[in-house]
């Protein structure tokens, strides 16, 4: 399926293109980061230390003011006074309003934002993909169902159908072990896995639309070729040739379609997430919402840092996808939405 | 096919999307666990009064009978009755509706005015400098999450420097319009005005900026790289007039129909960027709705929504057609 010319043209880009090197590192450091959580994070992310609370990152510093109740004179009088807080080395990124370390709360988030985006892309295209090359390649009136079908699906946002949906549906999630743990390798660390299932599956039928469009105009364009007539006339049947003729030439899109998908779909997880819509507590969504309370009192690194983790993961996805695009040229420019 | 077939069809393809919209939305109930009585009746009614609402909600009657009130209902714009607010939804979804559009407007205002001058200077000077600031810059901003964008202008420019606002919409652009032929000074309700949304819009925007930036560098460079653009040159025409007169104008036609399919995105990230800011729009009400099982709400929010969607798209289509009349014979 992957000619040797693909992975020619894919070489020169990557030679030529230094954002295509910086987004391959990024998308390596996330996935090993997402991998092997329990051996990155130095603490468990879910442990609450109150008394260390609100720690600064490493570099910075906190003034607040405290107020107690001393005895001054023989009188209770209240005593407001200001207390420095310095950062503790053992939490790089600081802690949370509960205490949690940010650092090992940022490489646990990992996980979700990459699988929610792997699987959601995957039930995505399996919806889509079908979908689209057999009505690209039937057309007619099979064709004219399905694309009404996704002009009424376009029609709603990805982010307001998906909102819908999960109210509608709940918010269910599946606890998977952590093999790491499960095997002793890092017992401090949480049990399960957290997979928010709802939301997997919301935003695999949300999205499924994009991967129909270019599957349909694919199978539109591949469907007059000589080769698929001439498999034709050998009496192959249409469902064969699908498979055989028009799936293989029209993957190149897919491809490219799925990277920019998985980025969209982090996106869209994490905005669920952080309205509340998703079933895990162990999101960078879900961490900037927490955060956002603590803006206005100057803890400005509980919502800062898991935005820059989802912002850092998208560029990474985002260019790894751009790299694929311009090496194979499938031209797809501007398609597939984002939350 | 002349134009106005094709704008007749094409309204008439739309109609049937709206219809779709609707469909899915009066299916939406039925894929709901727990009957919609429960979110009307109180938890000890007794059978007598539950089927009593069912009769006055038309629960009793056979499906497509409901269909077809739900959609008789729709034609004359009665949505239905929202028990938890107690209000009319029509009421309620109209009446946050001009806030969401100005939001949309504003956002898209801002993203248009900063990204074509942006994407246009990116292509004429490519590889210099500037391309590269403007790619990096489109390329962030199409990979930040708009409520994220948010905050940290809520932290920067409110927390901080303790100008703009950070949640509301005190003064609306009608306020502004107002106090133009009104006794209010101009000058000062403007200023209450931009306090109140240019975050927000800058917000909301910024996704639609970078993607502008970067459609509108891709098709000019594809433009200028084209014979008439040579025939221009050799001609002896100046590079301003064949930039911008030439070029540009075959570049935005693409850009305005991405534009078109990408308002579903700009709607769903009103809904986010309204949640951050507090802006009473259609997007904290869909939230609010969700949140407190308001469905005949959050059904009307989604049919007006899916509706203006379609309509905006038809209109684009037809704009475009208007503009560049090959795509009719397509």
């Amino acid at each position: 399926m992957v000619s040797s010319r693909v992975i020619r043209n894919l070489k020169k880009e990557f030679k030529r293109s230094g954002l295509a090197k910086l987004g391959l590192a990024l998308v390596v450091v996330i996935v090993l980061t997402a991998v092997f959580a329990p051996f990155i994070a130095p603490h468990n992310p879910t442990d609450q230390q109150l008394n260390q609370s609100e720690l600064p990152p490493i570099g910075f510093s906190q003034t607040e003011e405290r107020t107690s109740s001393q005895m001054v004179d023989g009188e209770i009088r209240t005593v407001t006074e200001e207390v420095e807080i310095t950062a503790d080395p053992d939490h790089v990124f600081g802690t949370d309003g509960l205490g949690r370390d940010m650092f090992s709360r940022v490489v646990y988030g990992a996980r979700t934002s990459l699988v929610v985006g792997v699987l959601g892309t995957l039930l995505a295209a399996s919806i889509g993909v079908p979908v689209g090359l057999l009505a690209g390649y039937h057309r007619g009136r099979v064709d004219d169902v399905l694309m009404r079908i996704a002009d009424v699906s376009l029609a709603f946002p990805s982010l307001v159908l998906a909102v819908a949906l999960i109210g509608l549906w709940g918010r269910a999630a599946v606890d998977i072990p952590d093999p790491f743990v499960a095997a002793g390798l890092a017992p401090e660390m949480p049990e399960t896995f957290v997979l928010p299932i709802t939301v997997v599956i919301v935003v695999g039928l949300v999205n499924w639309v994009w991967f129909a469009r270019v599957a349909r105009g694919e199978a539109l364009s591949l469907r007059g070729q000589e080769y698929v007539k001439a498999s034709r006339a050998l009496g192959a049947d249409n469902n064969t040739i699908i498979l055989r003729h028009i799936l293989p030439n029209a993957i190149t899109p897919i491809i490219v379609l799925g990277t920019v998908q998985v980025a969209a779909i982090i996106l869209l997880e994490s905005s669920l997430s952080f309205l509340g819509f998703s079933g895990t507590t162990l999101s960078w969504g879900f961490d900037i919402a927490q955060g956002r309370d603590y803006v206005s009192s100057g803890q400005w690194w509980i919502a800062s840092i898991p935005g820059l983790a989802i912002m850092l993961s998208v560029i990474g996805i985002n260019l790894l996808g751009d790299w694929l695009r311009d090496a194979l040229d499938p031209g797809i420019e501007g398609e597939g939405g984002a939350a | 096919m002349s134009f106005g077939r094709f704008a007749l069809k094409r309204s008439l393809q739309g109609i049937g999307v709206v219809w779709g919209v609707v469909t899915v939305v009066f299916a939406l109930r039925f894929v709901t666990p727990g009957s919609p009585i429960n979110a009307v009746a109180p938890l000890d009614a007794s059978q007598e009064t539950r089927q009593a609402i069912a009769a006055e909600l038309g629960l009793d009657q056979p499906l497509y009978v409901q269909y077809g009130q739900y959609v008789f209902d729709l034609l004359r714009g009665d949505m239905g009755f929202s028990y938890i607010r107690g209000q009319d939804v029509a009421t309620l979804v109209f009446g946050r509706l001009p806030a969401t559009v100005e939001l949309a407007v504003a956002a898209s205002v801002v993203a248009i005015v900063l990204a074509i001058p942006l994407g246009v200077v990116s292509a004429t000077r490519r590889n210099e400098p500037v391309d590269y600031g403007a790619t990096l810059l489109s390329l962030g901003g199409i990979s930040t999450p708009n409520f994220w964008l948010g905050i940290m202008l809520i932290l920067v420019f409110a927390v901080q420097f303790n100008v703009f606002n950070t949640s509301g919409r005190g003064v609306t652009v009608v306020d502004v319009a107002q106090s133009v032929v009104g006794p209010a000074p101009v000058f000062g309700t403007l200023l209450a005005w931009l306090a109140y949304i240019t975050l927000p819009a800058i917000a909301l925007g910024t996704y639609f900026m970078a993607l502008i930036t970067r459609l509108t560098r891709s098709g000019m460079l594809d433009e200028l790289s084209k014979g008439y653009v040579q025939a221009a040159r050799a001609k002896g025409l100046p590079r301003t007039l064949i930039r911008y007169k030439h070029a540009l104008r075959n570049t935005l036609i693409p850009v305005i129909t991405v534009l078109g399919l990408q308002l579903g995105t700009l709607i769903g990230g009103a809904v986010i960027t309204e949640a951050v800011f507090s802006w009473p729009g259609l997007g904290t009400l869909v939230i609010d709705s969700i949140n407190t099982r308001d469905w005949p709400t959050l059904q009307g929010s989604l049919i007006v929504i899916g509706t203006s969607f379609v309509l905006v798209n038809i209109l684009v289509d037809v704009v475009y057609a208007y503009l560049d009349p090959e795509v009719i014979t397509d």
